[in-house]
């Protein structure tokens, strides 16, 4: 009896576990708008920006907000590094692309490994949250200007968002998570990991 | 009393404590990683019955270091040392492609230990000075580093004949360690 309603507690206040892979090339800041995600929502506080070392390899955040447990896989951008990116597609809920507005020479490079990313078929359906990141930068790119750089036919098969943001200040990037939970919570992709996990028994 | 005013002042002051297992199978070159991290010196080893540790004190972190013998009649001793372990240093030969995949199941062994768990790992694709070594990216394909999804973990090419590679992943570790989120 009391399993039982423990089970229904469970169900009902139990919050959903979403994994967002962070992708983009190196030095979008990728770990930093991490380190900055943990701050921001743990109210620790996270690694300084100097202190973060090209990442080489995995970094993990985990964060609550109201109705979702988000679980953030930062991996290494370098050229080399990307192949493992796809590694982890199959399990990801959602993506967030981090771009450097402000080094309009990455563009190309963002562009190219975005369109790979948008291509993949373990990713299908799949939100993408693009962040424009170092606001706080002079020079930094007008978004329309970045839009119609970055415009790939294949964002159109699923939600996406442009946003500006600086994991530097942090600017931008609460309005960016809470679209990004909605877009999960009602993303038909989100049901089909359920299913999976159901049926490989981790649930 | 002491041991919270102790804590309090670490705690102030930066100063953490970490006990990391170096493991790896025979020949890794695990030992001379040790006493580079240590002495900064290349010291000649014989193959490691037992353990070595030593404390490095770097980035205001002081690593206790276990450096436990690789070869294969004395793995299974490793596990005694798992209990309390914040992080692994798994050292791999990267010229000794012969042996990859015993290092990759090695490796993956260790990660399923429930005591490790918690631990991040920090991989040194070792032995970069020699001819036929293969790189990073080669050797995150190999151990199917991929598979790991639960906890931090990073690569670094190192050569500790040379030195290089070593210390890079110590600040990675550090951070690691500091954010506290594995």
């Amino acid at each position: 009896m009391f399993s039982l309603a423990h089970g229904l507690w469970k169900y009902i206040f139990n919050k959903t576990e979403f994994h967002v892979l962070v992708l983009g090339v190196d030095k979008a800041g990728k770990t930093t708008l991490l380190e900055k995600l943990k701050s921001t929502y743990l109210k620790g506080e996270g690694l300084p920006p100097d202190l973060i070392v090209p990442t080489v390899g995995l970094n993990i955040g985990r964060i609550e907000d109201a109705n979702a447990k988000l679980i953030f896989w930062d991996l290494g951008g370098q050229v080399g590094l990307r192949t493992i990116w796809e590694k982890y597609y199959q399990e990801a809920h959602a993506i967030i692309y981090v771009i450097d507005a402000a080094a309009a020479s990455s563009f190309e490079d963002a562009k190219f490994a975005l369109e790979k990313v948008l291509r993949h078929e373990d990713l299908k359906g799949a939100p993408v949250l693009i962040f424009a990141n170092k606001q706080d930068l002079p020079g930094v790119i007008p978004e329309e200007e970045l839009t119609r750089h970055l415009h790939l036919k294949e964002l159109n098969e699923r939600p996406y968002m442009f946003q500006a943001v600086s994991a530097y200040d942090g600017r931008g990037i609460k309005s960016g998570i809470d679209w990004l939970v909605e877009q999960m919570e009602k993303s038909k992709r989100t049901e089909v990991l359920r299913e999976r996990a159901v049926v490989a028994g981790q649930i | 009393m002491g041991i919270v005013f102790t804590r309090l002042f670490s705690s102030v002051f930066g100063n953490r404590e970490a006990r990391i297992l170096v493991l790896g199978l025979d020949n890794a070159g695990k030992t001379t990683i040790l006493y580079r991290l240590q002495m900064g010196e290349v010291v000649s080893t014989i193959p490691t019955i037992g353990f070595n540790v030593e404390t490095v004190q770097y980035n205001n972190i002081k690593f206790q270091v276990w450096d436990l013998g690789g070869q294969t009649s004395i793995r299974p001793y490793w596990r005694c040392y798992f209990p309390n372990t914040q992080a692994i240093i798994y050292v791999v030969d990267s010229s000794d492609t012969d042996r990859l995949v015993t290092a990759k199941e090695e490796f993956h062994s260790i990660l399923e230990e429930d005591e490790l768990k918690g631990a991040v790992v920090l991989v040194y694709a070792n032995k970069q000075d020699l001819p036929g070594a293969l790189d990073d990216a080669a050797i995150t394909e190999s151990l199917e580093l991929h598979k790991i999804k639960s906890r931090q973990w990073a690569i670094f090419k190192t050569s500790a004949i040379k030195g290089e590679g070593l210390f890079e992943g110590l600040d990675w570790l550090s951070n690691a360690l500091k954010s506290g989120s594995s």
